[in-house]
Formats: structure tokens, C-alpha cells, sequence
């Protein structure tokens, strides 16, 4: 279990929207019951709505990755702007626990990327997303995005609970993780509108059957786009990326509502 | 242990809810967990009992968690199977494996009794 002492856990959430109790309410003796009927992400969920709303103005698309540490999610990053960096801007907001490595690597690239590090905490909520997109906007190069990649913390349990404003999220599962990632973790499949079979390079290596580990997500979720590819080798790479062309074009044409 | 984040969240808006009550204590807090929800219902109450210790509104508040069932619409035959425990791995009646549920996402602060 991380974050386990909860010290770390205040920081985050700087903008707890306070509920009102509208309930009405009845009392015994001295004790009093009030029904409040309110959603404990509510708070989180109306700040991803306005991060959305804030994308949609700007036309930028947002996409925020979700995968186990080590699925490939910042490699994946490296080879896309290494071959679509040039035609569309992106920027990055990195999420670990701890460093800013990752977006070192990203920066490298010459793209805007900053880090969030959560000190303990396991996932990224909608108000570090608002903060980290306003500092990411006075990096070089931030104040023109096309696409905003959100690389979650590596963890496949706790970041699909919470919305960050996202236009699509993106979960990842590399070949040495196994085919059975779907039916473990279901929420990050039943949460996402893609799922990235990632480093398939290493099938020949590995007991990775990827029809049956496709079949098992579209059962939790039949809406999922699936993609398989390598990265590194650039096998199957051409459909992810004109996937985000074509993302881009889509967003970019709509009128903000 | 997303949990304990949202624990906080909980005995923040608790704090609020007392101020405008007027009330001192917190006697007993009414959660529904839906069992889609993400959230682990021991780790919830797990933080709960160590966030409520350290604060002096809710140290002697009872949890008390709902969980609501979940209806499983078979996306072939269109038979349904509510429960409130784990999602079934596929349809009683034709064996079809895509099922189609309904609510269950819900964390929701259901009532609170405070003095």
C-alpha cells in the first residue's frame, strides 16, 4: 500500500468543493441526522470538467496514459515525438512519485514537458492537472500545444479513478506483463477508449497471446480501440500515430462549446 | 490506496457539515460504495479509522458503508443478474461474456448523525 500514513494526501487537494446539506434533517434527543446524498468525487470531477472546458478553448487535445511502471508509457512518448513532433506540438505533463527524470527525457526531445512529482500518492487528480497545464503553458514552446500528453503514475489501479479532464484516455500493457491485465485491473479498461498493446518485439519471447488478451478487454468494455505495436522496432507503429492525427484534426476542427 | 485521498476528502466536507449544523461531534457517517466504484471497501475503512483518530470531530464517529447490488444486462440476450459481489464472468442463461452494468460507480456520503 503507498501513501499509507495519508501525509502526503493534503497537498493535492487544495480545492475540496464543501458540500451543503440541503437534506432535510431530523433529530433524536440531541444527535441530529442530516441526508447529504453527495458524491465523494464530485470535488474532482467538476475540476476535470473545467480543465476540459479550458482544452476545448485553447483546441487542444488531451490524452492521459494509464499502465503498470514499466509498460513502456515514456518510451512510447520519445518514438512518437521523434516522428510526429515536427507536424503537430506537443506537450507533456509527466506524473511520479518521486524525480523528474521522466521529464528530462521528454524535454531532451526539445517538447514542453514538466513534472508533477506526488510525493507518495498514486495517482493524478483533476486540480494537479490544473496547476501542472499552467506551469507546462510558461515552458517554452507551451504556449502553442496541439496535444497534451498526460503520463499518469505508473499504477493500474488507482488513476482510473480519477477524471484529469481528458479527452481519451489510453491504457497500456506491455508483452512481459501478461494477457491477463484486463480481467485484473477491469476499471482502467472499462474507463478507456484505447488500449495499447505495447512492445510487441518481445512476442516471440513471451507467452503473449494477443487475440485472447484483445478479447478479454472488448468484453469488459466493446468500444475499446485496440492497437498492437513496437515502438522501439516501429512494427505497427503507423496506426497509433495517425490514430493522434487524426484525434488532433478532430478536435481541432470542432467549435469549442 | 487512492482510499485515503478520498477519506480526506470525506472528513473535509464532515468538517463543513458540522460547522453549519452547529454540531461538535460526529456520531456515526453513512457511505454507499458501489462495488464498481474503484474504491476497496477494507481500505476505505482502513483510512478512515487512522484520519479519524487524529481529528477530534470525528475519533468516535461509526463507519457505516451501503453497497448497493449492480444490474449485469446481458448485451446478447438482454437477461439481467443483479448482485452486489464481483462482476460475473459471463451470462447464466446463453453463456455470452460481454455484460453491460449499470450504477455501481458510486461513492457517495449518504447521511451523516452529528451533536
Amino acid at each position: 500500500m503507498c501513501d499509507v500514513c495519508g501525509c502526503h494526501t493534503h497537498s493535492h487537494g487544495d480545492k475540496h468543493d464543501h458540500s451543503h446539506s440541503h437534506g432535510h434533517s431530523h433529530s433524536h434527543d440531541e444527535s441530529v441526522i442530516v441526508d447529504i446524498n453527495r458524491s465523494l468525487f464530485a470535488a474532482n470531477d467538476a475540476m476535470a470538467r473545467s480543465n476540459r472546458e479550458h482544452f476545448d478553448t485553447e483546441k487542444i487535445v488531451a490524452i492521459n496514459l494509464i499502465s503498470s511502471p514499466g509498460s513502456g508509457k515514456t518510451t512510447l512518448l520519445e518514438h512518437t515525438i521523434d516522428r510526429i513532433g515536427k507536424e503537430i506540438n506537443i506537450g507533456v505533463i509527466e506524473g511520479d512519485i518521486e524525480t523528474d527524470r521522466d521529464a528530462a527525457r521528454i524535454r531532451a526531445k526539445g517538447v514542453p514537458a514538466i513534472q508533477l512529482t506526488t510525493g507518495g500518492a498514486c495517482h493524478l487528480d483533476a486540480s494537479m492537472i490544473h496547476r501542472g497545464f499552467h506551469q507546462l503553458q510558461k515552458e517554452p514552446g507551451g504556449d502553442k500545444i496541439d496535444l497534451l500528453v498526460i503520463e499518469n503514475v505508473g499504477n493500474l489501479v488507482c488513476p482510473a479513478t480519477f477524471d484529469l479532464g481528458e479527452h481519451r484516455r489510453v491504457v497500456l500493457v506491455s508483452v512481459p506483463e501478461g494477457p491477463d491485465k484486463p480481467a485484473k485491473y477491469p476499471k482502467a479498461f472499462t474507463t478507456s477508449q484505447v488500449f495499447l498493446i505495447t512492445k510487441t518485439d518481445l512476442l516471440p519471447y513471451f507467452d503473449f497471446p494477443v487475440p485472447e488478451a484483445t478479447r478479454e478487454a472488448l468484453e469488459l468494455n466493446p468500444s475499446l480501440e485496440v492497437m498492437a505495436f513496437s515502438a522501439t522496432s516501429g512494427e505497427g507503429f503507423d496506426i497509433w500515430l495517425d490514430y493522434l492525427r487524426d484525434l488532433v484534426k478532430t478536435v481541432r476542427g470542432k467549435q469549442p462549446a | 490506496m487512492h482510499e485515503i485521498s478520498l477519506v480526506q476528502g470525506l472528513l473535509d466536507q464532515l468538517h463543513s457539515i458540522a460547522r453549519e449544523n452547529n454540531a461538535k461531534q460526529v456520531l456515526r457517517v453513512t457511505m454507499i460504495i458501489g462495488p464498481l466504484s474503484g474504491v476497496v471497501v477494507e481500505s476505505f475503512e482502513f483510512g478512515f479509522d487512522i484520519l479519524s483518530r487524529q481529528d477530534d470531530l470525528v475519533r468516535d464517529a461509526k463507519l457505516e458503508i451501503i453497497i448497493p447490488e449492480v444490474t449485469y444486462r446481458c448485451s446478447n440476450c438482454g437477461q439481467e443478474e443483479v448482485t452486489s459481489r464481483a462482476r460475473p464472468a459471463q451470462c447464466a442463461k446463453c453463456g455470452d461474456r460481454i455484460l453491460i452494468a449499470t450504477q455501481g460507480d458510486d461513492l457517495i456520503l449518504r447521511q451523516v448523525e452529528m451533536e
